[in-house]
Parts: structure tokens; sequence; C-alpha cells
């Protein structure tokens, strides 16, 4: 461990992405969390994915997709990215887990880098080498696959304080969390889509029935509605529970 | 006086009136629409290369009706042959089918009806012998020897005019020459007899009804028949059987990789009970002039060797060449209307210059490649309008024109080749005999009527890439031909680096002096760095002391 490091935020994923081992300890000890660092290290994640689907060469471009579409992309990057910190704090924190949500978000985040570099180096190649030497293009994506996953392995190790083999079983139910939370998501997204089906069918419902009446007026007249609605709920259970405040103090004045 | 603007108004109106009218007559939908499919697979509208000028039946031939004919088959000298499977004649309860021989504007030549065994004497001998001796059947013998036919399903002439026909239910292949009788009734005066093989190699137990039948140059008679998997059945001019040929491969499916799975643990006991994983059977063929033989078979549920082109030791041509892998008929499972459809091509015929037209039983289309496997046109659909079928049997090519036999319907289709079809396939020949300059024209003229036709980039890339013009030739296959943009690419990145070396090399010699440069700044600065701590240290351990 080197503690004389003096490092601005930027150069630490580098830092770390060098010493796969004792970096996350250096990180830990300096304190060295960066979220805005993280952040921008996922952006780039995603940007670099966009990248690769529209900018890999013809002959490396398996993918054959005719018409993009970025729904996928921030799926596959931002969000699981996020399940992925998400479900590990969930789980860790029950099992002795000493890293915080910044934690675990700044560690994944920093294990990514190689993986991302590896992304761009591939996209670069790819337009530059024939298909008889795609052998390179395999060779770089192995190589920054491995070193992400050991630097992931690594970042979580130190950022809980686990022993290896614990670090790698909770990896795995990280996976199973991570199932679970994009499940609900998945349920949740189609029960707020239900939602927004009942009040459009009710919303096209009243332009049929008021012909008359412009689409903006019958949009206001429905805000109005929902919040005139809000409004007596709100009422009536500030009126309830004035109400039951009234029954409280009646009891204690007869006591 | 009527104004000026009246007349040029009463002008118009004639002109558009008449404008209309022309197009009235000269619009001539086809019941199908034509499509093609792009790099990704999928289809999408293009011109139709053939469509519909005639239908013959057979009142046009003027022989009758026809009733469920199955085979068709042009010879070298433009005759048309038409296995009429199950018509019944006047002369015999007994018989069932004829071969209708035409000439190639269908008008009647002959009409063959019966056999006459007068010349194969010895043959009908031995086979009585056989049959006194006991080691023949007496129904088999009574087959063998008919002298009717019995639902022939197969027709093929040979270059002497000498008819070879696939007798299904009298389990024979009988060579014979065309002749008529006194009474002008068509008689076959039969040369040879090929019946089922004694030999222990062919399954005993197996029925033997001979579906389709193909000579190649050296005069062996090629069979098909329907209980085997093994391949067409191969006999010498004489009649010896002489093996299989051409057998389909076992496409890989999941249960025969858990067959393969399973076997490395099951005892002998139950590998024996297991189910056996056989290929599909071939279910016609076709030979080109060059003596290729080439087998199609019809099966909804397998991808592999749908369209084999077989050397004459049987090795398969057509095989998947690098990334590149040769899909016939259409490539998805369609669902429409409650029905799935997904092609079982069910003939093959090879035309001038190789094209091969494939039958699709499924959807009564028609599938044309060029001899490279490149997918031309499609046309045909099912139905019952004129172009559209039911039943499709049989397909044929005779110049421009591309013949379908329907079994239900009991005619023939006659599709002409169109403008747009000339061009394509004036393009695809010059370009396959290698005059790849000359091809440009007519690739252009493609692209001018159908810009979606994959295969005119294709063609305009491969004619660029040929003339070292890799930049054009790049832009051509970009999103159309993986291969070709490979080797396009290989030739312009050479050029790239031969035409800029020396630059290259300034930069590589710039960087390595830069990266040289930096780090030995850096190391000093670092040094500097360490011996101003290390001073530090030592004169606070001076003052600790």
């Amino acid at each position: 461990m080197r503690f004389d490091l003096d490092l601005p935020a930027w150069k630490w994923p580098f830092y770390v992405m060098r010493h796969p081992f004792e970096g996350f300890e250096d990180l830990r000890w300096k304190k060295a969390y960066n979220m805005k660092v993280a952040m921008v290290i996922v952006a780039l994640f995603f940007i670099v994915s966009v990248c690769e689907q529209l900018m890999t060469g013809f002959l490396f471009d398996f993918m054959n997709v005719k018409i993009f579409n970025v729904v996928p992309i921030v799926i596959q990057s931002i969000v699981l990215f996020f399940t992925w910190v998400v479900g590990n704090w969930a789980l860790c924190t029950l099992f002795d887990g000493e890293g915080t949500m910044k934690n675990i978000c700044v560690n994944t985040a920093y294990a990514l880098v190689p993986f991302i570099i590896g992304k761009v180096v591939n996209i670069i190649l790819s337009n530059c080498l024939l298909r008889t030497e795609s052998a390179f293009i395999t060779f770089v994506s192995y190589i920054t696959i491995l070193w992400s996953v050991i630097l992931l392995i690594s970042g979580m190790r130190t950022v809980h304080q686990y022993s290896i083999p614990k670090t790698l079983l909770f990896m795995i139910i990280t996976i199973l969390a991570m199932v679970v939370i994009i499940i609900l998501l998945v349920l949740l997204v189609s029960l707020f889509q239900q939602v927004y089906v009942f009040v459009y069918s009710i919303y096209t419902e009243l332009l049929y029935r008021f012909s008359n009446l412009e689409p903006t007026t019958l949009i206001l007249i429905f805000i109005g509605a929902a919040v005139v609605l809000v409004a007596v709920v709100v009422t009536a259970y500030t009126l309830f529970e004035k109400y039951q405040l009234k029954k409280e103090m009646a009891k204690l004045r007869t006591k | 006086m009527p104004s000026i603007r009246r007349i040029a108004a009463c002008a118009a109106s004639a002109f558009m009136a008449a404008a209309m009218l022309c197009t009235g007559v000269a619009y001539a939908d086809e019941p199908y629409d034509g499509y093609n499919y792009d790099w990704y697979g999928d289809p999408i509208p293009s011109q139709n290369g053939y469509v519909v000028e005639k239908v013959v039946t057979g009142k046009d031939i003027g022989c009758g009706d026809l009733n469920t004919p199955s085979d068709m088959f042009i010879s070298d000298s433009d005759e048309i042959y038409i296995a009429d499977t199950a018509y019944s004649g006047t002369l015999d309860s007994n018989m069932k089918g004829r071969i209708v021989i035409t000439d190639s504007k269908f008008k009647l030549i002959n009409a063959i009806e019966y056999l006459d065994f007068s010349e194969v004497g010895e043959w009908l001998k031995k086979r009585e012998d056989a049959m006194n001796a006991g080691t023949l059947d007496q129904s088999r013998y009574a087959k063998e020897t008919s002298v009717y036919f019995k639902g022939p399903t197969g027709v093929f002439v040979a270059d002497d005019d000498m008819i070879y026909v696939a007798d299904n239910e009298n389990e024979r292949v009988v060579a014979f020459y065309a002749e008529k009788d006194g009474s002008g009734i068509g008689y076959g005066r039969v040369v040879a007899v090929y019946t089922r093989p004694e030999e222990d190699v062919f399954d005993q137990t197996q029925t033997f009804n001979p579906s389709k039948v193909l000579i190649d140059a050296a005069k062996n008679v090629y069979i098909v028949i329907d209980s085997t998997t093994k391949g067409a059945l191969v006999f010498s001019r004489e009649g010896e059987f002489n093996g299989y040929f051409g057998a389909n491969r076992v496409e890989k499916t999941g249960e025969v990789v858990m067959n393969a799975f399973w076997k490395l643990i099951f005892t002998r006991e139950q590998i024996i009970r297991m189910q056996r994983n056989v290929p599909v059977e071939i279910s016609n063929f076709d030979i080109d002039s060059d003596n290729f033989i080439y087998t199609v078979t019809e099966t909804k549920n397998s991808e592999t060797d749908i369209l084999k082109k077989l050397n004459s030791a049987g090795t398969n041509i057509f095989v998947k060449l690098g990334f590149d892998t040769y899909t016939f008929g259409d490539f998805l499972t369609k669902y429409y209307r409650g029905k799935t459809y997904s092609s079982r091509i069910t003939d093959v015929d090879i035309g001038e210059n190789g094209v091969i037209n494939l039958l699709d039983l499924e959807t009564g289309r028609i599938f044309q490649y060029s001899n490279e496997c490149d997918l031309m046109f499609i046309f045909g659909g099912t139905g019952t309008q004129k172009g559209t079928f039911t039943t499709v049997n049989a397909v044929e090519s005779l110049g421009n024109n591309v013949f379908v036999l329907d079994g239900r319907k009991n005619s023939v289709t006659i599709f002409g080749r169109t403008e747009f079809g000339a061009i394509v396939h004036e393009a695809i020949t010059l370009f396959n005999t290698g005059k790849y300059a000359d091809s440009i024209g007519p690739w252009n003229e493609v692209l001018c009527r159908d810009s979606n036709y994959w295969w005119a980039y294709v063609g305009l890339g491969n004619a660029y890439l040929n003339q070292n013009d890799f930049e054009t030739a790049m832009d051509y296959f970009y999103y159309n031909s993986r291969g070709g943009y490979n080797e396009a690419f290989k030739g312009w990145r050479m050029a790239f680096i031969r035409e800029n070396f020396t630059l290259f090399a300034i930069i590589i010699v710039v960087l390595l002096a830069a990266i040289y440069v930096i780090s030995s700044i850096r190391g000093r600065q670092r040094a500097k760095k360490r011996a101003i701590a290390d001073m530090l240290l030592r004169e606070q351990q001076k003052k600790e002391e």
C-alpha cells in the first residue's frame, strides 16, 4: 500500500486499473470514492455501447441490425449497471458487507474501465482488419473482459471486506438478485402501462362524448378533475383526522 | 365560338382518357407479387422476372383431359413428355397412365398407351423361368411384364430419344422407343426393364416403387424410391444394381445431439432400442449438360441438403463456404390465415446457362437461381387464377420460358420472361462467363428498374473488384456481401498502406521518439521528487535525533 498517493480524482480509475489488487485498498484507505467520475464512466459505457452498434466495421458487424434502437442499449448498459449496484448493496448489507451504495457504485464503475477501453479498441480494429484477422479482436475482447472481471472481484472484496470465496458466492447471488429486480421492474412497468391505458381510454371516451370540446380544453378539464379528486380526498382525510383527534381529546378529558 | 380555354380543356380531357385507356389495355397484373430477399434475409417487393404467357390443358394439346399428371420432361430435341399418371384409357380397364409427347408448341406428336415386349423376349423368358422356379412372385411377374402402365410418376428421355418411365405401381422402370401402330395408337417398343434389385444390399422388406428416374451420360439409370433414405438407386445400363447415390446427411437438430450424448451412456441393448436418426429421402433430381446431378429434398422440417449439386462421386458441390451459407426456398416460415407455410422443394430443373429452377409445393412458387446459387426471381403462388397453382408437380424450362405442371388443375402453365428478367439474366450470364466489365451496363440497368435488387449490388461490386477499383467495389459491397467486401477491403488497405508508407513510417518513428522523451523526462522528475522527499525525511530524522 502506498500512503503517499495524492492523485486527482480522474486519475484514480486508471491507477486502480493498473493495480488490480491493492488499487481498491488504496482507494478505500484514501477515501477517494468519487461519484462524479463513476457517473462519467457509466455514461462512457453507454456511449461506447452505442458506438459499438453504429461504428463497428461491416466485416465484424454480426448484429445485423437494420433499424437502430437505443432502448436495448440503455437497458444493457445503464439499467444493468444500476441493478447490479442496487442488488449487490441490498444483499451484502444483510451479510456483513461494509460497502455503502456509493462505494459499490464507484468500485463497479472503476472495474468497467478495461472493458470500455477494450470495446473502443475493438471498434477501431474492426475497421482496419480483415475477416481472417479476427483473432486479434477476439483476443482483445477476452483479455479486457477477464481484466474487468478480476477488477470487479477485487473491488467487491475490498468494498465489503469479504474473503475471496465469499465475494464470489455473493457475486453469483447478486446476479440472481438482479434477475428478481428486473422481473419486478418489468411487472411495475406493465402495471403502469395498464394504468396509462385506463386513463387514456377514459380520455378518449370523454373525447367522443363531448365532441364539441377542444382536446386541449378536455385535457385541462381532466387535470382539473384529477386535482379536485385529490383535493376531496385530502380534505376528507384531514377532516377524518381532526375527528379522530377530537375523539381522543374527549376520551382524555373524560379520564 | 368556343374559347381557347375550353378547347384546351377538351383536348386535355381527351388526352387523359386516351392515356387511361392505354394503361388499361397495357396493364396486365399478375396474381402474385414479385419479391426478392435482401442481405438481411428480409423479403422485399421486387419486379416480376416472369409472367404468365399461356395455360395449356390436355384439350389444347389434343389428347383429351390429363388426369393428375405428375412429371414433365423436355428432351434435347425440344419435345415435351408428360407422365399422365391417372389416365384411364379405353384399351383396357387395367391401364392407368400414359405418356403424352408433344412438340415445343404443345402440339400432340404421340401418346404412349401400351408397351410391346417383343424385343426383350430373352428377358421375358428369364422372368418366366424365375417365376416357375418359385424365386419370383406371381403377382410381381404380372406387374413387371404388364403391357400397360400403372401410375407412371417419372419420365426421362435420353439423348437418343429413348424414353425411361418410372412405372410406380408396377414396380419397374421401362426404357422404350415411341412408336405408332396401325390404328394410330402410340405404343412403346421396350428395350430394357429395370426391376427390384435382388442383391442383399437392397433390403428385401422394402417396397420398390420408382417415383423418378434419370439417366447420366454413361447411360446409368438413377431411380428415386420413396422407401429408402440411402439415396437414389443406381443401375447399370444392363440392369445390374450398383448401389446408392447421393444420400442426404442427418440434420444437426437438438434431438440428434441429445441422442449422440445418450449413446455415450447407454448400454448396447438400450442403444438398439433407441430411435434412429435417419436423413430425409431425396425426392427428385435433374442432370445438367456437364453431367452433374442435382437432387432436391421435399421436407418442411429440414434445412440441410435441400438442393445438392453432386459430382460423379456423389459429393455435394454446393457446400457452405466460409461465412456465407446457401438457403433455398423461402427463408422464413410464415403463418397466414390458420396455415403455416414453409418451403417444400419438390422439383428441380437446370435450364440454359445452368439456371436452377426450384419448385415449391407448399407455396406453389418457383425460385430461380443462377448457376452460382444467387436467387434471381420468385414467381408463382397458390390459388386458382392463371399463374397460381394448387398442386405443383414438375418444372421444366426451354429457352426463355418456364413450364410448370399442376397435378390438380391438370394443366401446364407457361411463364415468359419479362424485360427485367432478360436484363438480369444477361447480367448474370455475362458475369458468370467472366465478362465482368460488360456486366456493369446491365447491372446498372437492373438497379434503375429495381434499386432493391440485391444481387445487382453484389454483381457491380464484383465487376469493380475485378477491375481493381477497390473503393467503388467497397461501396457496392457495403451491407450487401461480406465476402466481397473483405476482398475489396483487402485490396484497398494494401494500396493505402503502399501509397502512404513514408507517412506511416514517419508517424511511428515520431511516436516512438515522443514516448522515449516523455518517459525520460517524467523519470527525471520523479527522481527529483523522491530526492526531495528523502532529504526532507532525513532532515526530520536528524531533528528528532
